[in-house]
């Protein structure tokens, strides 16, 4: 499997952040857009793999999935502090739900190196596209 | 950007954009801009206004202001309303940060009294307001309280110890939207607000020490009318929404609309600008939940002026009361609200979207606090921190012309992570000290994405919306301190 990746667009929606990840799995697609979307927050290195979380969830498409997938990782920013290193996503053949393993630490100003705080996953530009073999999605932040 | 070649001139600030210009347009659009400022747009605003201007029960115009940039959905600094009946409610035209707005506390501080200590407040200040990424708030509530904060906004604040009496009387709709209903927000939204009261958050919010300045004290005549006396007085301004709280009632409703749209026939250029009728099951359940973040916004902010009257009795051990820390005023700029306007010859009930607009409402309007009912509703026009800010004045222009509705900031020109790439933030803060601006931010990279050039030229902006007359000069506040986020 070919590393997910991301790309920051710094020309769209000026004031937030969007950026387009791909994969070529829905679960890497997911895990890089959740590696993006904490990049923006925090710098991932500076983030200890000492809490491990699993999620699961369960919605109507895969879009509506993603959308839900990122908007919990803020979701757990705000409730729980925590902000995660790195994701394991197994999205399931119909694209409707997932789990995913995940390890990071709660929010640490002293040590951690933190960016934005995002406020929520837009919809400008938002969708999930499969392609000649390859996944990919585009994602607005609200900052 | 190439400005469509069906845009025609309406007058010396004001654009206009043809139904013709794209299939579905109900409504013409309408930007608010010098030539320059037009030219200097993005490509998303053109297509913005326009998608809003294709939404049903539009009325007259789809509006973008003198400080419109490319948005999610709506552009910032986008005004539309809608018809109560026909027409929908969007939270795309509303944005995430409901409520996110602007609050201006005066003193009768000077600036050589302020100037020497301003390091010690701005410290004192930076400690006291929580700034960044997951913070929480001094201010402890449980499930019930919080669902008071909800319903009462500003008023709650004050019988809790976190304000005066009068505090709310000079808040937009009198510190607390009426309709808010906890039953439509999700526990999750509760969740992320519960714990976020007296927090300022990241991005572009901020808490500054301001000074009138001097050469640019447009109408002082009009400015005692605000308690401004002095050509050096020294003001503060607060920049911030309802957090988490707002932005998961967002989320939570774009995902219920974006489904009850097929229900109501319904389709949009933009999945962002997902709408139910304002009259829908789901319209009216959104707006019961956006009141709450828009009354928690109120109170965040109230909490946040009652840690600035603290920090200023700490710095110079007398009373608020005696540094005259009165509200100017507080307004809203990402909002929906149900507002009486003239339409066709009519006095009509309107939901009046404003994403990045401010209120600016007229002269003898019943819903400007009472001290300023006979001249207008104070307008208060964030800028970046390095080019500062303005108070204005609404007019009967406004309320004619734009649903009583004017400009909120500078507008961006510039991208974060382009402003991250050409800014150094730690440079910039020095840079900044040495002009006298005293900086305190929760990370460089969050200093550099808010440095001035990221920023259209605030005084082109107000130059424009006083030009058009929905919006007049009274004073340009210059900064000495700020925190950000």
């Amino acid at each position: 499997m070919k590393r997910p990746a991301y790309r920051f667009l710094p020309d769209i929606a000026l004031a937030d952040v969007a950026f387009a990840a791909k994969a070529d799995s829905p679960g890497g697609l997911f895990e890089a857009c959740a590696k993006a979307l904490t990049e923006v927050m925090v710098d991932r290195r500076s983030v200890r793999p000492v809490v491990e979380k699993r999620l699961k969830m369960k919605t109507s498409d895969i879009d509506g999935l993603l959308y839900d997938f990122l908007t919990q990782l803020i979701v757990l920013k705000d409730v729980d502090s925590l902000l995660f290193k790195s994701f394991e996503v197994h999205v399931s053949r119909d694209g409707r739900s997932l789990v995913c393993d995940m390890k990071g630490d709660t929010i640490d100003r002293e040590n951690h190196r933190l960016r934005n705080d995002v406020k929520a996953v837009t919809m400008h530009m938002f969708g999930v596209k499969h392609e000649g073999g390859v996944w990919r999605a585009t994602v607005v932040l609200d900052i | 950007m190439p400005v469509p070649p069906q845009t025609k001139q309406v007058s010396e600030v004001i654009w206009e954009i043809p139904v013709s210009y794209k299939q579905g347009m109900n409504v013409p659009a309408r930007i608010y801009a010098t030539k320059k400022l037009l030219e200097g747009m993005d490509q998303g605003v053109i297509e913005q206004v326009t998608n809003v201007a294709s939404l049903p029960g539009i009325q007259r115009y789809s509006y973008a202001m003198a400080d419109a940039h490319w948005g999610y959905g709506f552009p910032i600094g986008g005004v539309a309303a809608f018809d109560p009946e026909k027409g929908v409610i969007s939270p795309g035209g509303i944005g995430f940060d409901i409520n996110c707005g602007m609050r201006l506390i005066r003193t009768n501080l000077r600036l050589k009294e302020v100037k020497p200590k301003v390091k010690e407040l701005i410290d004192l200040l930076f400690q006291l307001v929580p700034t960044g990424v997951g913070v929480k708030g001094f201010v402890k509530v449980n499930q019930p309280g919080f669902e008071e904060v909800m319903r009462w906004g500003v008023k709650w604040c004050s019988e809790n110890g976190y304000g005066w009496d009068e505090d709310a009387k000079m808040v937009e709709e009198g510190g607390f939207i009426k309709g808010a209903d906890p039953a439509k927000v999700s526990r999750q939204a509760s969740s992320r607000g519960i714990q976020q009261l007296g927090t300022l958050g990241s991005g572009n919010h901020y808490l500054e020490i301001q000074v009138v300045d001097p050469s640019r004290f447009f109408d002082a005549k009009m400015g005692k009318n605000f308690g401004l006396v002095h050509d050096d007085q020294v003001v503060i301004m607060i920049h911030c929404g309802s957090r988490g709280f707002g932005h998961q009632i967002g989320s939570d409703y774009l995902r219920i609309f974006d489904g009850a749209m097929k229900r109501y026939g319904i389709e949009v250029r933009d999945r962002e600008l997902a709408c139910a009728p304002f009259s829908s099951n789901e319209g009216q359940d959104y707006y019961g939940a956006m009141a709450c973040a828009a009354n928690m916004a109120f109170a965040n902010r109230q909490v946040i002026v009652h840690r600035v009257r603290e920090a200023f009795q700490k710095v110079f051990h007398r009373d608020p009361e005696a540094l005259d820390m009165h509200i100017i005023y507080d307004v809203c700029h990402n909002i929906a609200k149900v507002e009486k306007h003239a339409l066709d010859g009519a006095t009509r009930e309107l939901v009046v979207h404003r994403k990045g607009a401010t209120r600016s409402f007229g002269p003898g309007h019943p819903d400007i606090p009472a001290p300023y009912r006979q001249i207008g509703q104070p307008v208060i026009i964030g800028g970046s921190m390095e080019t500062g800010s303005y108070l204005l004045l609404g007019t009967a222009k406004a309320m004619a012309d734009t649903f009583g509705s004017t400009a909120h900031g500078s507008g961006r020109t510039m991208s974060r992570t382009a402003a991250r790439r050409d800014v150094n933030g730690e440079a910039l803060q020095k840079s900044m000290e040495k002009r006298g601006i005293y900086v305190k931010a929760a990370t460089y990279d969050g200093l550099a994405e808010e440095a001035g050039i990221a920023y259209k030229d605030i005084s082109e902006v107000v130059e424009t919306m006083h030009t058009a007359g929905i919006s007049l000069k009274v004073a340009a506040l210059r900064p000495i301190g700020n925190i950000k986020g």
